[in-house]
């Protein structure tokens, strides 16, 4: 099962993407606990994106698509924003004080730490950015 | 709200992108009035994102370096979920009641 919704580089987009995925989540029975996993990790990799993938002031059109298999939840977003690998990003110290902790860099961090598995790949000028949930 | 010592400040639904802004300006607002001992209920925090946990690391940074205290008490499992993943749980004082956060 498979579904896309194509929203536009603006923050307020948010809204939609948690009905979306709400209306997935009702239909195909995904527990409360995994689509909130889920709404952090699109919010996460949706935000990022919108602040800096972009250095023009356009409208831009960036698919975002669940898709259900056996047993795993699958995410993907595809934006065409400038080349970039959000898997490469250092990870932040998490052991450090709240002194020494550096404000920001957590957003891939959550991504990484929520999902069992992310990948990017680059295609047709546009970032694939997959995102693999086990359930 | 005032208990005991503590400055209380109820937290309601979600913190993301798109609030996280109006929560900071609200939070440093309260600090900027003076207050050195800041709880934060998170009983109603139902959601929140890397925007939201930044609002929090900056409050904290700021009562620290004014001397003063900031306790959380009341997190979600989910909502704890993530304050563990992210390093968060060892640099905030997290209490599971009201009652245990401003006990001192």
């Amino acid at each position: 099962m498979k579904r896309t919704i194509t929203l536009s580089n603006r923050i307020d987009e948010l809204t939609r993407i948690s009905s979306f995925l709400k209306k997935c989540a009702d239909q195909w029975g995904i527990p409360a606990p995994v689509t909130l996993s889920l709404n952090l990790v699109m919010e996460e990799a949706f935000t990022n994106v919108v602040q800096y993938a972009y250095s023009d002031n356009h409208d831009h059109d960036i698919d975002l698509i669940i898709k259900k298999k056996d047993k795993e939840l699958e995410i993907t977003l595809i934006d065409d924003g400038k080349q970039y690998d959000p898997t490469d990003e250092k990870e932040p110290d998490i052991n450090l004080s709240a002194n020494d902790r550096p404000i920001g860099g957590l957003g891939i961090f959550l991504i990484k730490k929520t999902m069992d598995n992310v990948s990017y790949y680059r295609k047709d000028n546009k970032n694939h950015l997959v995102m693999v949930k086990k359930v | 709200m005032q208990i005991k010592d503590y400055t209380s400040v109820i937290i309601k639904g979600r913190i993301d992108s798109m609030t996280a802004g109006d929560f900071e300006n609200k939070i440093m607002e309260i600090l900027g009035g003076g207050v050195t001992k800041m709880l934060l209920d998170c009983s109603d925090l139902t959601y929140i994102s890397s925007s939201g946990l930044r609002v929090f690391l900056v409050a904290q940074k700021k009562i620290l370096a004014t001397g003063g205290t900031l306790r959380i008490c009341c997190l979600k499992p989910e909502i704890k979920d993530i304050f563990d993943i992210s390093g968060f749980s060892i640099i905030f004082s997290i209490f599971s009641d009201v009652e245990k956060a401003t006990s001192d």
